[in-house]
Order: structure tokens, then C-alpha cells, then sequence
């Protein structure tokens, strides 16, 4: 039998159908912050039914980390898009219709949308008292500051910054922005839900199903065993598909129906549902002449948007990986998980890594060149070794940084020449503590089924899981077969996150499968990994294995349109042993072009905190005419090395790596992603050309003259992304290169034209670049004046 | 209204309402699941189906102008179909949500071209998003399934 990918035969949570099932529409707020004074209904036909905040006042909040969320808001909408009332009837075009004879009165409250503003004193409150959550995904030390929007404030202290600084000969300081990128899974959130008497089920994708039961048990007052979860497989997901997404309402719906409710987000509500955090990292270095670094200093703002979902512990991660695989004597971190009025963010491929790699490992090019090093000797120089303690103190074993970083400069021929080079080496924790639990039970007719609560996203769990099983047990992977996620008949499991799953699961496979070799029916086994930060000092076991990743970038930069290009990308990751080397490959292919675009062209865009570009059309994912001439990767394997998780680490490296190729020529850039506005504003500053705009403006009107839009102009393939007008036809064989300036003949009669159109034209270009520079201040992350020492 | 087509080889006739794109009747009346919506704007290829042997975004085409056409889905390829066999080789998914609609484009593709360079392949592909990112191994994939067609000419599928 071939694969059921190739014969489009799997069944996704949004192909479930259920007798008698009604399909959902939400109603969303169009306004960030609101009290919600009437709802008017009574334009809705018969026979809709229809959810309000009344019909869900009596029951609990929800929340994995902090427990800031209801089924409907009672008091008020905290961003544009969250969930005023929802209406579920026989055909989704019937629920759609309803929405809309809704009448909805708002009265607006003021908002704030950027971090560092928000966790400043006197910003409008998102919530007035922030509680920790009782999930288990609430697994570490949270910090909320009450009367604040900073939720959780992680610290790390390890011997003293402030004589590190004096002690040193170089101080490099910088603040950068990363701007929220989405998930983008080809297949939207989708959930069924159902009753039976008290007993709820929930049919949808998640990479969470056991803490998804105990919040929806928590939401309803009922015990967790009452609450049944099957995940099926999940079309894409990259941290989206985590925790209660459209599951809560789903189960309002169906109970107030008394009938199974369906719900399937349409492509922009997925924006207004799970984002990654934007956010703003402070970073200072100190080192001696030597290059030896001696302070660390790390400023994080991760903005979780209107609720939390585990925005602490991205804040806590994009803290404790911020100082990077350096031996640094002195180092202290302050990271924040900051409410505001956007939409809420959460767990995104990398987990905050990427952020705060992006500023650290810039900050790390901006030292070499003022102590006048090569970048890659400064951080060989510091990089840490076996044996070495981590600033939490813990001891690091198995390292490869020197190696994977020796790989990335190779493949781009640093020795030779480091301009339009970069390169970045980097850390990332996976979850700690963690448990993970796994049963195997023999068939009578010699085959194996495997039960874990590990969810298929694309990323070859299960394949996985049976290869391992099969090597175990010595018997043909045909042989073993692993059903999807149901958490009636699977052990306990943390979740499918953090590329813990091959690591955590594979070893609690070896522990069931001797298990099973002792009674012969089903054998029963279980790992946990002890650990955890002190959330005060971040001294403790972060994790309690590292993913370690590097890259190198090599960039083709047209300096008078601030145009550019990666021609090469190469990105090695230490793999222990892999299991499945397609799906390795995979795994580190998808990292790479997934960052590539989070380097190059992708940003949510809001106004007044309504997202403005909530479409694939506005909003690029990378293409296959986006990837690079030259990209390749490695798999590094030690002999008796273990199975490391990878589903994640090739991706953070990427923009610093980028973004120092771009250093390598003196172009500065601090904010992601990368776009030829803002190289062409680094090339300006850099030139001390001073108001750049003004030179701009003098530059021929061929430079694009197109929007402002991040990374547009890099893209090769705009044309294929345009609809087709007319026939919806998606023939690529009629594409020409529209959106590029096409040359003019120079005719005779045309030169009157010509003449007109022109003088039309540079006015535009005028009008336009003097309203980007507008454009630009407004967003530009407003760092309050303590930051600016 | 009634809409008559032939889907796979075989004639049917549906119910479908005029403002309805022909993705919706697909999935609803002919039950064909591999057809998915995810862009809903023609931009991303997932729900690319075979129209008379050219791809067309089902998302936004209005489900009446299917009228008398000639409609494939990867249900209609049988399972084995070169690009199909070549996508496994390769392995050339991840979720598999997008793959279908990439099979299609590639075959496609190859019966426009069935030596295509690099550069062709990419500019073809460059509509049909994956975001898992396979996108080398799809690459890989055609290239396999342009050697094979050319030992065993395609069997063509519906």
C-alpha cells in the first residue's frame, strides 16, 4: 500500500463528520479593547443556535500557564478578534449568515500594542489580576506582577555584571526588534465536539491532548477523566495546534445544541487566534581586549498578546538561552512575557529562541568588529566545552558547538573571504522537567501497536516511534503500528513539544518493550527528567539536553535598492543518532526555509492592533522559487550518541546568520525580518549619508518603487501568488514577471508620454517614501529612556 | 442548481448553489477529501485539482463552470502514478495536506515539459506553498518522476 499522503487519503480533524453535527461561525470583535455593552440576537432565524457570554457565565477559565481565558469574555474584548458570541446551525453558510445579523455595541477602552510599552508604568491594564494556572503546562516558576501587564518576569543572575563590566575593555550595546510572524499551517484549527450526558469528547489537532483535557475539565467544573481527546493528524501545526484554540467554544456550542458542533477556522481567523511573540531584546556584552567575554546583559520583551497561552514560558526560554553557548563569568537576564491588545502568542518552531539568538548573535558581530577579530575566532574563543558550566550552573556534556560551527563557516568558504558572510552558533532548551510515558501491547497475530499520546504533525512521530519499536523488538516495522493520540486508552504524556518526543518517548519505549519481554502482553514504560529553573536566579537544570545549531549565510546585496539575496545557507545541528534520515533531513530543510522567511519578508501587520494582512496573498510563506540557490544542512552523529529531538534547532540560526552577512559589509540591520527598506536605511546610516530619505529621493525612480511591505521586492515569485483573475486558472505557463519595472522603448511619440508619466511618477515616489519614513518612526519600537544609556 | 462533470472517469451529477466555489461541491458531494481549502484565495495551490488537464485553483472557481469539464483529483491517479510513486521515494511531504495538490501541479508540470531545468521547476512549483517546507525533496520528486516517465511513459491516470 503506498502512502496515504500521495493518495490524499489521510483525514484530517477538519474531514470528521458526525451524525446530526452542526458547523460553527464565531463573531469577532473588530476592536482591541472594549467593554461589550448589548449584544442584539434577535435578528438570528430560528433554529440557529447561538452562544453568549450569559449561556457561559457559570462556568471556569481556562488557561495552560495562566488562567486568563473564558469560553466567552464576560467583561470585555481585549483584542480585535477575540470571540464576542458564536452561533452553530445546520450548513457553515447558514452559521456565517447568522454572524452577521448580529448587532454588536461596543465601548472602547484604550489599548496598547507594543511591549516594551505595555510593561511600562500607567499602560492600560489587559487584565487586572493575573493567576497561575493549575495545568501542568504551568510546570516552572511564573512570576506574574500583579497591577502590571508582565505576566511572568524570569531572572537569571550568575556572578556580578556590574564589575564584569568594569573589568572589561569593550562594551557593545544594542536593542532589536523582531516582528510576529504566524504559524501559517496549511490546514486551519478545526474541532468536533460532542456530549454524552457529561462526558465530552473532542476530535481535533493538537499537540496537547492531555493538557487540552484538564483545561477543558477545568472549564466545566467536571473531572479529567470525564473529558475524552483523539488527536488525528494534524496538516502542519509549528506550535499552533497547542492548548484550547477552538476546542472551548466547540464544546459550548454542542452542549447548548445537545448535537455535535463543528468548528473550522477560516484562513484570517488564524491570525486572530495564535501568533509568534513580537518582541523587543536589549543585549550588552562586555569583553576583555583578548576577546574574552566577561558581562552579559539581557533585556527581553516578549509580547503575549491579550492572553497569555505560554507566553511565560517563552519568555522563560528566550531568557534562559539569551547569554548563548558561551563560558560568560558574569550574566544576568530580565525577561518578561508583557500582555497587550494584539492577538494572543504563543508557542512558535524555536520557542523564543529566535528572538533572542537574533540579538545576541548580532551583538556578537558588533563586538568582533569593534575588537577587531574575526567573528568566528571570538566565538571560538568563548564557545563553551564538555565539562563547562552553563550560566544556571549546570554542567553541559555532549557539546558540539566548535564542531557545527566549523561545518557552517566550510560550506560558505570563510577561510577565503568573509564579506556578504555570516554565521551564528546557538543553544535551545528542551522542556525540563518532562515526563513521558509509552505502552506497547503484542497482538495475536504477531503485530505491535504502540499507545502514546505523541501527535503526528507532519513530523514523523509515529514513524519514528514504530522504527524505533521495530528495532527493539527486532521484528519488520510493518509489523508495529502506532493509532492516533486518544486519551482514554494512552498513558499520561508532558506533550508533543519542545522536539522532546523522539528523545523522552524513545527512551520510554526501551523501558516498555524490556517490560513487555517479561510478561508478554504489554509492557508499560516511563521516563521522567528531573530539573527546572529557580525563576528568581535562573540557577538550576534548564534543560536537560540541548539542541545545538549553527549556520552560515552567504547574501548578494544590491546597495542602491538595498535589494539582496541568500545565495547560500547552511545550517549543521547536532543530531546524536538519527532514527529516520529522510525525515531528519526534513525536519532540518523545513527549520531552515521556515526561518528564511521569518529572516526575509515575514510580519503581522496591524493597525490600531486589527491584523491588515491576515490572507497568504499579503502575508508570504516562502515558495519553492524563494529558497536559495545553494542550501544544504548537516546531521552531526556521534558514535553511541543519543536520539536528540531536531525539529527545531536549524531554524533560530538562520536570521542572525543572514544578518550578519549583511554586517559583513557594514550593513546594520536590527529588526526582523530583513527587508530592502531596512538594509537600505543601514547602508545610509552606515555612509553617514544622514537623512535618508532625502537621498533616496534623489536615487533613480527605478528603485522599488512598490510598498513598504517587508521582503516584497526579494520575492521572485510574487506573479505565482497573484489570484488568476477571470477563470481561476492556476496555470503557471502564462506567467510573466508583472510587479517588476519593465524597460521602455524609447519611441519617438512615446517621449511626450513618457515625460508625463514620469513627472506622475517621481511624485508618487516622493509621496511614498516620505510616508514610509512616517511609516517607519510609527514603528519603531519606542525603547523608554532608561533603556537608552 | 444541477452541475453535470466527469470527475475520475466517472459522470456525475450535483447539487450546487451558483455562488459556490467547485472545491466546496467537491468535497460535499463527490466526498473527494483530498481536495482542501487553505489560502481561499488562489494563491497557495492546496487545492489544486486537474481541469481538462490544466491545474486550477478549485478555491476560486466557481463550481457551475465546471459544466461538462474533465475534473482529476489525486483519487483519480490510482496510487501508483509515476509522480505519485516519485513523491514516496522522495519523500516529499510532511503533513501531506499540500501533496496532493503538488502531484497534480507536477504532472502537470511534466507533460508541459518533461526534461524541466531547475529554474523551470521552481518558477512551476513557486504557486503550490508547503509550509512544512519539503520543498528540496520535492524537487527531488520531480526530477525522479521525469526520469521515470521517461523508461515507462505516464500512465496518464484519469
Amino acid at each position: 500500500m503506498t502512502d496515504m499522503r500521495v493518495t490524499g487519503a489521510v483525514r484530517y480533524s477538519q474531514d470528521v463528520e458526525m451524525k446530526g453535527m452542526l458547523y460553527a461561525h464565531l463573531l469577532r470583535s473588530p476592536v482591541a479593547h472594549a467593554r461589550v455593552l448589548r449584544v442584539d440576537v434577535s435578528a438570528v432565524p430560528e433554529g440557529a443556535v447561538v452562544l453568549l457570554p450569559e449561556n457561559v457565565r457559570d462556568l471556569g477559565r481556562y488557561g495552560p500557564q495562566i488562567k486568563d481565558q473564558e469560553a466567552l469574555p464576560q467583561e470585555r474584548v481585549r483584542y480585535s478578534g477575540d470571540v464576542v458570541a458564536a452561533v452553530a446551525a445546520e450548513t457553515a453558510e447558514e452559521a456565517e449568515e447568522a454572524v452577521g445579523l448580529i448587532d454588536v455595541e461596543y465601548e472602547e477602552l484604550p489599548a496598547v500594542f507594543e511591549e516594551v510599552e505595555a510593561a511600562s508604568e500607567g499602560a492600560p491594564l489587559v487584565h487586572t489580576t493575573i493567576n497561575i494556572s493549575k495545568n501542568d503546562a504551568a510546570y516552572f516558576g511564573i512570576r506574574p506582577q500583579q497591577g502590571t501587564n508582565t505576566c511572568h518576569l524570569f531572572r537569571l543572575r550568575h556572578g556580578d555584571v556590574e564589575v564584569g563590566f568594569e573589568e572589561a575593555d569593550v562594551v557593545v550595546e544594542e536593542t532589536y526588534h523582531t516582528a510576529g510572524a504566524t504559524h501559517a499551517p496549511m490546514e486551519p484549527h478545526a474541532a468536533v465536539a460532542r456530549w454524552d450526558g457529561h462526558q465530552l469528547e473532542v476530535t481535533t489537532g493538537t499537540q496537547t491532548p492531555f493538557n487540552m483535557r484538564m483545561d477543558l475539565a477545568g472549564l466545566f467544573g467536571i473531572e479529567e477523566e470525564k473529558v475524552r481527546i483523539i488527536s488525528p493528524p494534524m496538516g502542519g501545526s509549528f506550535g499552533a495546534k497547542t492548548f484550547v484554540r477552538t476546542e472551548a467554544i466547540a464544546a459550548c456550542l454542542a452542549r447548548k445544541a445537545e448535537r455535535p458542533v463543528k468548528v473550522v477556522l477560516g484562513r484570517d481567523e488564524m491570525w486572530m487566534t495564535l501568533n509568534r511573540h513580537p518582541a523587543t531584546v536589549r543585549v550588552k556584552v562586555g569583553a576583555r581586549s583578548d576577546g574574552t567575554l566577561v558581562a552579559s546583559e539581557t533585556e527581553c520583551w516578549a509580547n503575549t498578546g491579550a492572553y497569555a497561552d505560554c507566553g511565560p514560558g517563552v519568555a522563560q526560554k528566550m531568557g534562559f538561552a539569551a547569554p548563548g553557548p558561551y563560558r560568560i563569568a558574569n550574566v544576568r537576564v530580565d525577561s518578561r512575557a508583557v500582555y497587550t491588545n494584539l492577538p494572543p502568542n504563543g508557542a512558535f518552531r524555536g520557542y523564543g529562541q529566535m528572538q533572542s539568538t537574533w540579538a545576541r548573535e548580532r551583538t556578537m558581530d558588533l563586538l568582533a568588529d569593534k575588537l577587531e577579530m574575526d567573528p568566528l575566532e571570538l566565538r571560538i574563543k568563548n564557545l563553551l566545552k564538555d565539562g563547562d558550566n552553563y550560566c544556571t550552573g549546570e554542567t553541559m556534556h555532549d557539546v558540539h558547538f566548535e564542531r557545527l560551527l566549523q561545518g557552517a563557516v566550510d560550506a560558505v568558504g570563510w577561510s577565503e573571504s568573509r564579506k556578504n558572510k555570516g554565521l551564528c552558533v546557538m543553544l535551545k532548551g528542551m522542556q525540563t522537567p518532562s515526563r513521558a510515558a509509552i505502552a506497547v501491547e503484542a497482538e495475536d497475530d504477531g503485530t505491535y501497536t504502540v499507545r502514546c499520546a505523541t501527535t503526528e504533525m507532519g513530523q514523523g512521530a509515529k514513524m519514528a516511534m514504530c522504527m524505533m519499536a521495530a528495532e527493539l523488538l527486532s521484528v519488520d516495522v510493518e509489523k508495529v503500528s502506532c493509532p492516533d493520540p486518544d486519551t482514554d486508552v494512552v498513558p499520561y504524556d508532558t506533550r508533543t513539544t519542545s522536539s522532546r518526543s523522539t528523545h523522552m518517548m524513545g527512551r520510554a519505549l526501551k523501558v516498555a518493550i524490556a517490560d513487555l519481554e517479561e510478561n508478554g502482553e504489554r509492557g508499560y514504560g516511563e521516563v521522567v527528567d528531573e530539573g527546572g529553573l529557580d525563576p528568581d536566579t535562573g540557577q538550576g537544570v534548564a534543560s536537560s539536553h540541548w539542541h545545538q545549531g549553527a549556520a552560515a549565510a552567504e547574501v548578494e546585496v544590491d546597495e542602491e535598492t538595498g535589494r539582496f539575496r541568500v545565495v547560500k545557507l547552511h545550517a549543521p545541528i547536532y543530531a546524536g543518532r538519527v532514527i529516520n534520515r529522510p525525515a531528519a533531513e526534513l525536519q532540518n530543510e523545513g527549520s531552515m526555509i521556515m526561518g528564511l522567511g521569518i529572516a526575509l519578508f515575514e510580519s503581522n501587520e496591524f493597525a490600531e492592533g486589527q491584523i491588515t494582512n491576515a490572507n497568504l496573498s499579503d502575508y508570504n510563506v516562502p515558495a519553492m522559487d524563494d529558497m536559495p540557490a545553494a542550501l544544504s544542512h548537516e546531521l552531526v552523529e556521534r558514535e553511541g550518541g543519543e536520539v536528540q529531538g531536531l525539529g527545531e534547532t536549524a531554524l533560530p540560526p538562520v536570521p542572525p546568520a543572514i544578518g550578519n552577512a549583511l554586517y559583513s559589509r557594514g550593513i546594520h540591520v536590527t529588526e526582523l525580518p530583513i527587508s530592502a527598506e531596512r538594509v537600505l536605511d543601514a547602508v545610509y546610516a552606515r555612509d553617514g549619508s544622514g537623512d535618508a530619505w532625502a537621498k533616496a529621493s534623489s536615487e533613480p525612480i527605478s528603485a522599488d518603487g512598490r510598498n513598504a511591505h517587508a521582503g516584497e521586492s526579494i520575492l521572485a515569485s510574487g506573479p505565482t501568488r497573484e489570484p488568476t483573475p477571470g477563470n481561476g486558472t492556476h496555470s503557471p505557463s502564462d506567467q510573466g514577471l508583472p510587479g517588476r519595472v519593465k524597460p521602455l522603448l524609447p519611441s519617438p511619440s512615446a517621449l511626450l508620454l513618457l515625460g508625463t508619466l514620469g513627472a506622475g511618477l517621481l511624485a508618487i515616489v516622493l509621496y511614498r517614501l516620505l510616508y514610509r519614513r512616517v511609516e517607519a518612526k510609527k514603528k519603531s519600537p519606542s525603547v523608554p529612556q532608561a533603556l537608552r544609556r | 442548481m444541477k452541475v453535470r462533470f466527469n470527475v475520475n472517469g466517472e459522470a456525475v451529477e450535483v447539487e450546487a448553489r451558483t455562488d459556490e466555489m467547485l472545491l466546496d461541491v467537491l468535497r460535499r458531494e463527490v466526498a473527494l477529501t483530498s481536495v482542501r481549502q487553505t489560502c481561499g484565495v488562489g494563491v497557495c495551490g492546496t487545492c489544486t485539482t486537474l481541469v481538462d488537464g490544466e491545474p486550477f485553483s478549485t478555491c476560486i472557481m466557481l463550481a457551475p463552470l465546471a459544466e461538462g469539464k474533465k475534473i482529476t483529483t489525486v483519487e483519480g491517479l490510482g496510487g501508483n502514478h509515476p509522480v505519485q510513486d516519485a513523491f514516496v521515494e522522495a519523500m516529499a511531504f510532511q503533513c501531506g495536506y499540500c501533496t496532493p495538490g503538488m502531484i497534480l501541479m507536477v504532472k502537470s508540470l511534466l507533460e508541459e515539459d518533461p526534461e524541466p531545468t531547475e529554474e523551470k521547476i521552481r518558477q512551476y512549483m513557486g504557486g503550490n506553498l508547503c509550509r512544512c517546507g519539503c520543498y528540496a525533496k520535492i524537487e527531488d520528486a520531480v526530477n525522479l518522476a521525469a526520469s521515470a516517465s521517461k523508461v515507462a511513459p505516464s500512465k496518464g491516470g484519469a
